[in-house]
């Protein structure tokens, strides 16, 4: 009897839930499925950087593309009576001290400025990357081609771009191969590691086990998986060219006055900017808002092409 | 480690002569007949060979290059084309205020970065993580010269707390001397401190998952004296790194920087040099930045060993 009343507590229901505790809702049957978004809107918002880059780089392309178009006047025509008059609903960015319109030489501006990055960001990647790959896979090459890169690369490259301009004409062109050459070396630094550690994959050693010659190796085994690298420095070498573009032109040592870069309009800006701030001011928002945009582009091209480098910067 | 630093000395030696090759063919290959100039309008093509004689510009490139290296290793850097004073004489008259810019942005970035690296790391993450990196890329994004005109037209021309350009002597006061440098040396700063806060972050992150780490921790250090003393001692080679690889990325910002503000410094030699093409100046410019950007990355690396007294060589 007196056992069956020890054991009496544990057969009775359990104690009812004190009044203060709130009792959570019941979970259902079956949890909503999440289903990630594909497609490229499912990229956009996996990868903001991405998106806001990308976006403002083309919202700026077609701003160059389409500058005749977008309400613009000819950007180098003088009209002295009507100089340095601020931002109104006929001049929206205001003129400059010779009459022009600053709203259309900034926006033609935008061609010099992306055509600069591109350029070079495109002739630096293919010249680093032959130089690169000579390097790694030549082995008496490798030290003669390393000391001349460490070489320039000693020289700070906004100086070694000053150089190359001080000795030619200013013209777009010359601009262009100007900062490819303070560029390349870095390239070609990026390449040589990268196919320096490749070499050693095992995969490269059965290659070489299975009788592929070396120029079949470097193409299929060595140049694919450089391009990953190399796209991420390509943005941040597009974004660092256009930077020093804007840089010599505003220093007079870049494109020729003539046509209207940001650099130029800045440097002609200069002279007035305590009393007109806005014809610099305008340029640099475009300046820097299309550097930001490729700068975000190439951290987010970073994060999904490099995983390893994202880890390390 | 004598030996390592020996060896390491050594090194820069073929650097430097690739630099000095590239600043010699620089003025080898620049435009205009030194010869033809000092003959001036009136000369005869016999008087111009003459002085082409005399002046040795008819010997081979390789003779040339050899006595013009010997000159420079004695200090004589040529004489401007444009002045006639001696290119050594003109470069020590401007020494002081780019020394002055170069070395509070220096003390200015390093103070500001590492701090911001290490607690954007403490906090991974957070609001505080996010700014820090936001700042980062906007750092990246928005050119020296941009943030400059920003920085005068509000702190200098809206609020007036400060001088909008100029500079003054070190001779005169630090305090003067200081109000003139504080605008230049942010607008310099941005790009540097946006590397170093990245870099000091991503070494952070990498470093506080030590074990290390987590037996502070667990003995009871405070969080202040582990992100400092225990972490950020352990990162401190890749920060410190990076801080001399950044030096080019003062050089540079400096030419445009002493532009905006009116600095009477080497940017503005340069600046001035190229306009006028005058070449020995440009050459000589370029082979002092080179070579300050050379011995501060040699020290760096020397430095390491002090500093981390597990890299034995």
């Amino acid at each position: 009897m007196s056992a069956t009343a020890l054991r009496a507590p544990l057969d009775t229901a359990p104690a009812p839930t004190p009044q203060s505790v709130a009792e959570a809702a019941p979970l259902p049957d079956v949890l909503p499925p999440v289903t990630p978004r594909r497609g490229f809107i499912g990229f956009l918002r996996r990868n903001p950087t991405i998106a806001i880059g990308a976006g403002l780089l083309l919202l700026m392309v077609f701003v160059a593309a389409f500058a005749p178009l977008l309400w613009t006047a000819d950007p180098t025509s003088l009209a002295p009576a009507r100089r340095t008059r601020e931002p109104s609903a006929q001049y929206w960015f205001g003129t400059d001290m010779l009459g022009r319109d600053v709203y259309s030489r900034v926006l033609y501006g935008a061609r010099v400025s992306l055509l600069v990055g591109f350029s070079v960001a495109l002739l630096s990647s293919a010249i680093g990357l032959a130089i690169g790959l000579v390097s790694g896979f030549v082995r008496w090459a490798d030290g003669i081609i390393m000391r001349i890169m460490d070489g320039l690369m000693s020289i700070p490259p906004i100086l070694l771009a000053i150089a190359m301009m001080a000795l030619t004409r200013a013209s777009v062109q010359n601009v262009i191969i100007a900062i490819t050459i303070a560029e390349v070396p870095r390239v070609s630094r990026l390449v040589r590691g990268v196919v320096l550690s490749l070499r050693e994959q095992p995969y490269v050693d059965a290659a070489v086990a299975a009788g592929t010659r070396t120029p079949r190796i470097i193409l299929r085994h060595i140049l694919p998986n450089t391009l990953a690298p190399i796209t991420v420095q390509a943005t941040y070498i597009c974004a660092s060219a256009m930077i020093v573009e804007a840089i010599l032109s505003f220093i007079g040592a870049g494109t020729p006055p003539i046509i209207p870069s940001w650099g130029n309009i800045m440097a002609e800006g200069r002279a007035l900017w305590q009393v007109k701030p806005y014809i610099v001011f305008f340029p640099a928002i475009f300046l820097s808002i299309t550097v930001l945009a490729v700068n975000l582009l190439g951290d987010g091209l970073r994060d999904i092409l490099d995983p390893r480098m994202a880890k390390s910067v | 480690m004598f030996a390592y630093i020996v060896r390491r000395v050594l090194a820069t030696i073929p650097v430097m002569a690739i630099v000095a090759l590239f600043v010699f063919s620089l003025l080898y290959i620049a435009p205009g007949d030194p010869a033809a100039v000092i003959a001036g309008d009136q000369a005869t093509p016999d008087d111009v060979e003459r002085i082409r004689q005399s002046l040795g510009l008819d010997r081979p490139f390789l003779v040339r290059f050899g006595e013009w290296v010997f000159r420079i290793v004695r200090g004589d850097l040529g004489v401007s084309i444009f002045t006639n004073l001696p290119v050594s004489t003109m470069i020590a008259q401007r020494v002081q205020p780019t020394l002055s810019l170069m070395v509070l942005t220096l003390i200015l970035a390093v103070s500001i970065a590492v701090p911001m690296g290490v607690v954007a790391a403490w906090r991974q993450g957070t609001l505080v993580d996010r700014a820090v990196m936001g700042f980062a890329v906007l750092g990246f994004s928005v050119p020296v010269f941009v943030v400059g005109y920003v920085l005068a037209y509000i702190f200098a021309l809206e609020l007036d707390w400060l001088p909008v350009q100029g500079y003054t002597s070190l001779d005169q006061g630090f305090f003067p001397w200081l109000e003139n440098l504080i605008l230049p040396s942010i607008a310099l700063g941005g790009v540097y401190i946006a590397l170093i806060a990245r870099i000091t972050r991503a070494t952070m992150l990498e470093v506080l998952q030590q074990d290390y780490i987590r037996t502070a921790r667990a003995k009871g250090a405070g969080q202040g004296s582990i992100l400092f003393l225990h972490a950020l001692k352990n990162a401190a080679v890749p920060i410190v790194t990076v801080i001399g690889i950044g030096v080019a990325l003062l050089i540079g910002g400096a030419v445009v920087t002493e532009s905006v503000f009116a600095i009477p410094g080497l940017g503005r030699l340069t600046v001035d040099a190229i306009l006028r093409r005058d070449y020995p100046v440009i050459q000589g410019v370029i082979l002092l930045f080179s070579f300050v950007y050379v011995l501060v990355n040699l020290l760096i690396d020397i430095l390491y060993t002090l500093i981390d007294p597990r890299i034995r060589y």
